[in-house]
């Protein structure tokens, strides 16, 4: 919302510096985000008056001016054409700097002085300049000598820019700020002229209103100018308009627009001449109809879009765009202005819908109470009448039934306190809530308000209760300090069990070198290709964004892979080498698509390595760790992920509910080409709701044998189809109740062996809790164990 | 006999003395103590030696054999350190070469700021919930007070999935679907991802966000005002105040943007927080009764406070991180300054 101080002075005297009212306002709620000073680039330029112009005695395309710049009388050197001596134009002085950058300073112009310069209106920044605007700016004549250019353009007032807040939308105009401000500086709103002269027809005979759809449009008011003089309007209208960012066009236009600003009501006005029948009606709009607007587009009406028609047909988009051809236009003679009230939510539906938003709409959607027409209109009224613009025709047509009135209301001050923490002295509280415009009385524990129509805002004690503090200060919380909480009850707290999954893990990757990462978890949908998924899958079907802001960023995620993966693929295009990255999010799988009820949200950690220390074995190490502490008895199968090297890959699947816990190894050699990744990326994801859910591992210790332990060495020689998990397995049967750990320590392949052999090296522990163990009982173990490996392995001792 | 004893002693002496390498000790030691040795040679020497004698000479062998003893072992000793010596100042490595322990890896700042906000919040008492990020228009707006078509919607562009199904847009959904499950008094914190259609410099569509809410008989904006005071100190430092300007809030009235002492300054003013000494860290507020009604609970006995810092914007100021979306690039260049 932008106003500025002039205006705001002709509802309040102020006489604050515009600092100071920015700061009254924002700290009372209406933020003043910017405080632009429109003289910023005229200061030190003046109204001058070209006495004498001379040529340059040593260049052909210069001339030399004496200007009467009121006190004195300067030389300017200027290669302007369009200047002669009688003419008066705006003279930047030393020590102005100009709207294009220009630091004007006393200069030499081959060799001659030249003490100033004549401005054009890009180099003052002046939009709106009716005059000669060619080259050097042309003033009028009878502007006198030495006049400040600021004042002499009308453009020496202050602009606010204030960031109304959407529960007060009756403060997006001047009068709303100017309350504010009465009520933040004590001083009395003054009293306006909004009178005007009508003539003695009555408006029933030019028109009917006929409003049907009561429930979008409350109040719908209309009068008819007659004898209309389109013309521009007068120099103080238009500056006004120019001042808050608003393009003049003609006077009754400019009419429309200034009671928008001033008051907060949108106006139209129609050509009287084209409203069929000389009737309108309000009413939702019929499949079929089709209305050509303003901005030469074409809109199909149907009964969701509530429409101003005259007798056959829609006029105007209710409070969004008027017709094109009922428009006010230079050889309008009769005109119909419309002030009128619209429910914001249709306003706001229609306008998403057409894609059109105006002024008016953007006032409407925020909601403009039923008591703002008729001020509205009073005030078109008065301005039409004060500018000449045409005849009145008596009588405002109104299609409410009974007026708006105050609000009686009654709220309690321990209420209001209990919320607050502290009492703010009764004195105090009446004279905010009068300030503010709501006449208020106390009695006992009940303050008694009349609350003003445009503060529909206001409901409760809540409500009150912020207008008390906001206008009392919230500095009064700044010395008051207190024990956390001390009000309420004590309570223990306590964290949530995924974040804490989440976060063990996370810390258990760190030690190993990995960096969490932080993706977003909304994807581009070319991720289905680059990441091999097929067609009905779960993966494949990812929920789509009905509105994204880009392709890049238009489908939810399944997957914590892509985003992985997008990230590996960037540090390496930045020349990073040797990395680990982890990452904990959700994928979303839909029940159904298109959506009907909200998706599964599955919480996940990833993590990938880009390092020649990593192979399948070590994220399987990595695994073994993670999962170590949880009572979760698991398989490995040769992973079903489509974007995972199907042969050097597992997913970790739980032996007693099959669901799969989790999934790592090497990344299929397409994907890694899809992303630009190196060949060697290995990868990791675990669901983190399942092993949340997974209780902790129990641990029972067994006496230790008092009698020493046995450790011998073994390598055998077998087929590549022999598993390591097959020899411990068969180790550990052989050696019966000897048993007490084996591990393998080596695997070795070479032409020697032979194709498809290869050789295993383990080593194993024997113990007994009876006795130490003789060399013949262990030799019987190695026979046996050797024995069992042939028999059951086909493998042989190397 | 006595006197090639006495002459063998100080000649042995004189002779160690000289001595000053581990190796020719070794062969004195031979040539002193051996089997073929000078003093066994004296020992041998015994039987020629009168019988009264003995005695006396026998003594005199075991003084010279233990004298020289000595002197070669505390000449061992003393070469021994001496080697030991050498070999240590040999050994002396370069303690600057780089460690050999695979290097850590590190939390992300951005939940390294949650883990901090969660911890100080759970002694205080919160319970920590978390919530759906694809969530129900009701949640999202209508319980809070934001009906279809509010103007309040404006404040918020957001991610629609069908007409009554969106990318949540604030933490606060956790707040209504609190309301609605527990009964007061209670106190939740519900840290989690959120989104916007918004891209710009100082905007990401995702962005994270920290809710409090804190339902009870006698709240009042003082226990707001104490409790944040208690959690900006833990992230910025003992000596942070606050302060609160007006805003607003659908769901909470009266509302507040907080201000914090600007942790880069300390409170005196410099760039970041534009001279003014603080710095707009969130928005809060006293929960609107109206949506203590909407979600079941009685605005008569209970009051209640919210707030809800983005914590992308915390994690930013607190490693001071020039730029939003280094954040979500990941570059470990950036991660491994964080360390």
């Amino acid at each position: 919302m932008i106003v500025t101080l002039n205006w705001l002075k002709d509802f309040i005297d102020l006489d604050e510096t515009p600092e100071k009212i920015a700061e009254l306002l924002t700290n009372s709620g209406n933020e003043v985000e910017e405080i632009i000073y429109q003289d910023k680039y005229l200061k030190n330029v003046v109204v001058g008056k070209i006495l004498k112009i001379e040529k340059h005695p040593n260049a052909d395309k210069l001339v030399v001016c004496q200007v009467d710049i009121g006190d004195k009388v300067t030389q300017i050197v200027t290669a302007a054409t369009n200047v002669r001596e009688g003419h008066t134009v705006p003279v930047s002085l030393p020590g102005a700097n100009l709207a294009n950058g220009i630091h004007i300073e006393n200069g030499k112009l081959r060799g001659v002085d030249s003490l100033g310069m004549f401005c054009s209106i890009e180099e003052l920044g002046v939009t709106d300049y009716d005059g000669e605007a060619n080259g050097i700016m042309i003033l009028d004549d009878d502007l006198k000598a030495g006049t400040p250019i600021a004042k002499a353009l009308m453009m020496d007032d202050v602009i606010f820019d204030i960031n109304v807040t959407a529960n007060r939308p009756d403060c997006m105009s001047v009068i709303g700020i100017a309350r504010e401000l009465s009520a933040l500086t004590g001083k009395p709103i003054k009293k306006q002229d909004l009178s005007y002269k009508t003539n003695n027809e009555d408006i029933n005979k030019y028109l009917a209103v006929e409003v049907q759809n009561k429930e979008l449009c409350p109040r719908y008011m209309a009068s008819v100018v007659k004898n209309i003089k389109i013309e521009k309007s007068p120099k103080w209208l238009r500056a006004r308009l120019v001042s808050v960012g608003i393009k003049p066009i003609n006077n009754i236009v400019d009419i429309t627009n200034y009671v928008l600003m001033e008051y907060g009501q949108p106006m139209h006005a129609f050509d009287y001449d084209y409203i069929d029948g000389h009737k309108i009606i309000v009413r939702d709009g019929k499949t079929g109809e089709e209305i050509k607007v303003l901005n030469h587009n074409s809109y199909s009406v149907d009964e969701r879009m509530l429409c101003v028609c005259d007798s056959n047909k829609p006029v105007v988009i209710a409070g969004i765009i008027g017709g094109l051809n009922s428009c006010v236009i230079d050889d309008t003679k009769t005109a119909v202005l419309e002030a009128a009230s619209f429910n914001r939510a249709s306003i706001r539906r229609t306008s998403r819908r057409i894609g059109v938003r105006t002024d008016s709409t953007a006032r409407f959607e925020k909601g403009v109470d039923v008591q703002s027409p008729e001020i509205g209109m009073q005030r078109a009224l008065n301005l039409i009448s004060k500018l000449g613009a045409g005849e009145i025709v008596s009588g405002v047509i109104d299609s409410i039934d009974q007026k708006p009135t105050n609000k009686d209301m009654t709220f309690s001050i321990s209420k209001i306190e209990k919320l607050l923490g502290i009492k703010v002295p009764n004195e105090k509280i009446l004279s905010i809530l009068n300030n503010l415009g709501i006449k208020s009385t106390i009695d006992g524990d009940t303050i008694y308000s009349n609350v003003p129509v445009y503060r529909g805002d206001i409901e409760n004690n809540a409500d009150i209760a912020e207008e008390i503090i906001r206008m009392y200060g919230y500095s009064v919380y700044d010395s008051i300090d207190q024990e956390p909480l001390a009000n309420a009850k004590v309570t223990v707290g306590r964290y949530d069990p995924m974040l804490q999954t989440a976060r063990k893990l996370k810390l258990q990757l760190c030690d190993y070198g990995y960096y969490e990462t932080v993706n977003y978890s909304i994807c581009s949908e070319d991720v289905k290709q680059k990441l091999l998924l097929k067609e009905n899958t779960k993966l494949y079907n990812m929920i789509k964004i009905e509105n994204p802001i880009s392709e890049d960023l238009s489908c939810v995620r399944t997957t914590m892979a892509n985003a992985m993966f997008t990230t590996i693929a960037r540090n390496l295009s930045r020349k990073n080498q040797n990395f680990r990255l982890s990452e904990v999010g959700r994928v979303y799988f839909p029940k159904e698509l298109p959506l009907k009820e909200l998706p599964d949200e599955v919480n996940m950690l990833s993590f990938a390595s880009v390092n020649k220390e990593d192979d399948f074995f070590t994220f399987k190490g990595m695994i073994e760790n993670l999962l170590r502490d949880y009572d979760l008895d698991y398989k490995l199968e040769y992973s079903k992920l489509p974007f995972m090297h199907p042969g050097i890959s597992a997913d970790i699947i739980d032996t007693k509910t099959c669901e799969v816990v989790g999934s790592f190894g090497k990344v299929h050699p397409k994907v890694c080409k899809n992303f630009d990744m190196s060949e060697y990326t290995f990868y990791a994801e675990l669901n983190l709701d399942i092993i949340t859910s997974l209780k902790a591992k129990k641990h029972e210790v067994k006496m230790l044998s008092k009698f020493p332990a046995v450790d011998r060495d073994l390598a055998i020689v077998c087929d590549e189809t022999v598993t390591v998990e097959q020899v411990l397995e068969c180790v550990k049967k052989s050696c019966g109740k000897l048993y007490y750990s084996s591990k393998v320590f080596d695997i070795y392949r070479s032409e020697q062996l032979g194709e498809n052999k290869k050789s295993i090296a383990f080593s194993f522990k024997l113990i007994s809790y009876d006795k130490t163990l003789t060399d013949e009982e262990i030799n019987q173990t190695v026979n046996k164990i050797l024995k069992d490996l042939k028999y059951k392995l086909g493998a042989v001792l190397r | 006999m006595k006197e090639k004893i006495n002459e063998f002693l100080t000649r042995a002496k004189e002779e160690l003395k000289n001595c000053n390498a581990i190796k020719s000790l070794n062969e004195l030691k031979v040539k002193f103590l051996g089997k073929q040795g000078e003093l066994t040679s004296f020992l041998r020497g015994m039987k020629d030696v009168p019988a009264e004698q003995k005695p006396e000479v026998g003594q005199l062998i075991n003084h010279a054999r233990q004298e020289v003893e000595t002197a070669i072992n505390d000449l061992q000793a003393k070469f021994e350190e001496q080697e030991l010596e050498e070999k240590l100042n040999k050994e002396k490595i370069d303690i600057t070469e780089p460690s050999k322990i695979v290097e850590k890896g590190e939390i992300h700042p951005l939940n390294k700021i949650f883990d901090k906000l969660i911890e100080c919040c759970v002694e205080m008492g919160f319970d920590v919930v978390q919530g759906p990020e694809i969530e129900y228009d009701y949640f999202n707006f209508e319980a809070l007070n934001v009906p279809k078509d509010h103007p309040a919607r404006d404040m918020q562009d957001t991610f629609f999935l069908s007409d009554n199904i969106l990318m949540r847009s604030q933490t606060s959904s956790v707040q209504a679907r609190v309301m609605q499950t527990r009964k007061p008094p209670f106190k939740i914190v519900s840290p989690g991802r959120t989104y916007r259609a918004d891209s710009d410099a100082t905007h990401s569509p995702v962005f994270h966000q920290f809710e409090g809410l804190v339902i009870d008989e006698n709240i009042s904006m003082i226990d707001l005002k104490s409790m944040l005071t208690k959690l900006l100190s833990m992230l910025f430092g003992e000596n942070t105040k606050i302060r609160f300007r007006p805003s607003y809030f659908p769901f909470t009235e009266p509302s507040v943007e907080v201000d914090a002492t600007c942790p880069n300054c300390g409170g005196k003013g410099c760039n970041l927080c534009k001279g003014t000494g603080f710095m707009e860290l969130l928005g809060a507020g006293m929960v609107n009764p109206k949506v203590l009604e909407i979600n079941g609970i009685d605005s008569k006995k209970y009051t209640g406070f919210a707030f809800g810092p983005g914590v992308d914007r915390l994690a930013m100021v607190v490693n001071k991180i020039p730029d939003l979306r280094m954040m979500f690039e990941n570059d470990t260049k950036f991660l491994e300054q964080l360390k």
